[in-house]
């Protein structure tokens, strides 16, 4: 069976007249972290909720574990979990209510021992019957992140994964990510920060004027500038 | 995924973050109030106008009140892109218009229940022996205004607008509704025997049906447009 998770061919995304994404190809295999980089408004987030299912490509070919994402979106779907910029949380649902939700979407049904696994190990164990209203944006990510632990998805997308995170938080970023590449999971992210992702990314890119230059990992070491 | 599981995850999600916010509840509640009153106060002396305009009134009450609920629907999934989750998820899109529209349903008529005895004593109303068709009315009008409705909050909910444009979208097409409801009401608490007004509970539940029959069948492209 092939490991390949995500096959992407010339792919491309207009706004009406503004092409933001111009004949992308690239392949992720599982078990591999990409780290994408790019300046504000490059389209890192766009590719990535292209990749997410939440936009269609204006063109191209994107295929995920071998079902395309236009003609065979539901399943595509369940196969990967997106940690976006907005937390999707429900402000009056509790750490556990809204992991239950969220968790029912998916037709899994994690027992109490797992939710408080996963709330004690992203550090918000405390507050599992807190209002999710209640949290910081801190605490949104990590409880965001405790959803990516119980859903075990084959493709793991992060938008910004370190934004709103203290050190530790961080840490807890990349401990996840390595336990998940170990799993086979692929985890496909943008951030800004390459020192941080140094630790976990085997494979990174940098998006530039629409297309996607892939980069040594030494880049993510060195001190000059991506773009 | 179970579609049924789905629905009722949906329903639970909906009223358990109204219970708690009660947003909806009061502001619903609020306008309510202020329909009753004023029509009491127009009507105060004279019972022959109640009895030919309390249905209307009724409805009036019941159809503005539920538009504002309804507004309220899918806005609440802008909080935190959570829309954007639900767009995601691997469920069927119409199992995510059927929770809503459930969830809708039994928070509006939930609230209906608590105008109903304002309207009695308001209107001085004997509604007891006519309770039972009243319900099935009230459950009709409602099924089929937040069926539109839940379509249309869905519709509009990406727009800037959108406080404005539901009322414009759903009130033409709630027209058929309206009309049964009315119609079936006056009937009813007029005292004309059941056979009169019988069609118009039929009308009302048929045009039910066909808004959420068309309704299920392009949820799903209005979702992921």
């Amino acid at each position: 069976m092939s490991s390949l998770v995500i096959h992407a061919e010339a792919l491309s995304k207009s706004y009406h007249h503004f092409q933001v994404l111009r004949d992308l190809s690239f392949e992720l295999e599982a078990g591999v972290c990409y780290a994408l980089f790019g300046p504000n408004g490059a389209g890192k987030t766009t590719l990535l909720k292209i990749l997410a299912t939440v936009h269609r490509p204006s063109g191209g070919r994107l295929m995920i574990m071998g079902k395309d994402v236009v003609a065979d979106r539901d399943a595509v779907r369940g196969r990967l979990f997106l940690v976006a910029h907005g937390s999707h949380l429900y402000d009056e649902l509790n750490a556990v209510e809204n992991l239950r939700f969220a968790m029912g979407l998916r037709g899994l049904a994690p027992s109490d021992r797992d939710i408080k696994l996963a709330l004690d190990r992203v550090g918000v164990g405390a507050f599992a019957d807190l209002k999710s209203r209640y949290f910081s944006a801190g605490m949104k990510k990590r409880l965001a992140i405790a959803k990516a632990l119980l859903a075990r998805p084959p493709l793991l997308l992060l938008d910004e994964a370190y934004s709103s995170l203290d050190e530790k938080g961080i840490a807890l970023v990349n401990q996840v990510i390595r336990e998940a590449t170990g799993a086979g999971t692929a985890v496909f992210m943008t951030t800004h920060d390459r020192a941080k992702v140094a630790d976990v990314a085997r494979r990174a890119g940098v998006l530039r004027q629409g297309a996607l230059h892939e980069l040594p990992l030494t880049a993510l070491t060195g001190t000059h500038e991506l773009f | 995924m179970s579609f049924f599981s789905a629905i009722r995850w949906i329903i639970w999600k909906d009223l358990l973050s109204e219970l708690r916010s009660r947003e909806n509840f009061s502001s619903m509640l609020f306008f309510a109030l202020a329909v009753i009153l004023i029509f009491s106060f127009s009507f105060s002396t004279d019972q022959e106008a109640v009895r030919e305009l309390i249905a209307g009134v009724i409805w009036v009450a019941f159809g503005f009140t539920a538009i504002i609920g309804l507004g309220k629907s899918f806005a609440v999934e802008l909080q935190n892109d959570c829309l954007e989750a639900l767009q995601i998820n691997p469920i069927p899109k119409g199992a995510i218009y059927l929770g809503k529209l459930l969830a809708n349903v039994i928070f509006i008529f939930s609230v209906e229940l608590l105008l109903l005895p304002l309207f009695v004593i308001f209107f001085n109303l004997d509604i007891l022996e006519k309770l039972p068709v009243l319900l099935v009315i009230m459950i009709g009008g409602t099924l089929g205004l937040s069926a539109l409705g839940t379509l249309f909050s869905a519709l509009t909910v990406q727009i800037r607008a959108r406080e404005v444009m539901l009322p414009i979208l759903l009130l033409p097409m709630a027209v058929p509704v309206f009309i049964g409801a009315v119609e079936a009401t006056r009937g009813l608490l007029g005292g004309a025997p059941f056979a009169f007004y019988r069609p118009w509970i039929d009308l009302l539940l048929v045009f039910d049906v066909i808004f959420i029959v068309v309704s299920f069948w392009v949820i799903d492209f209005v979702l992921d447009a």
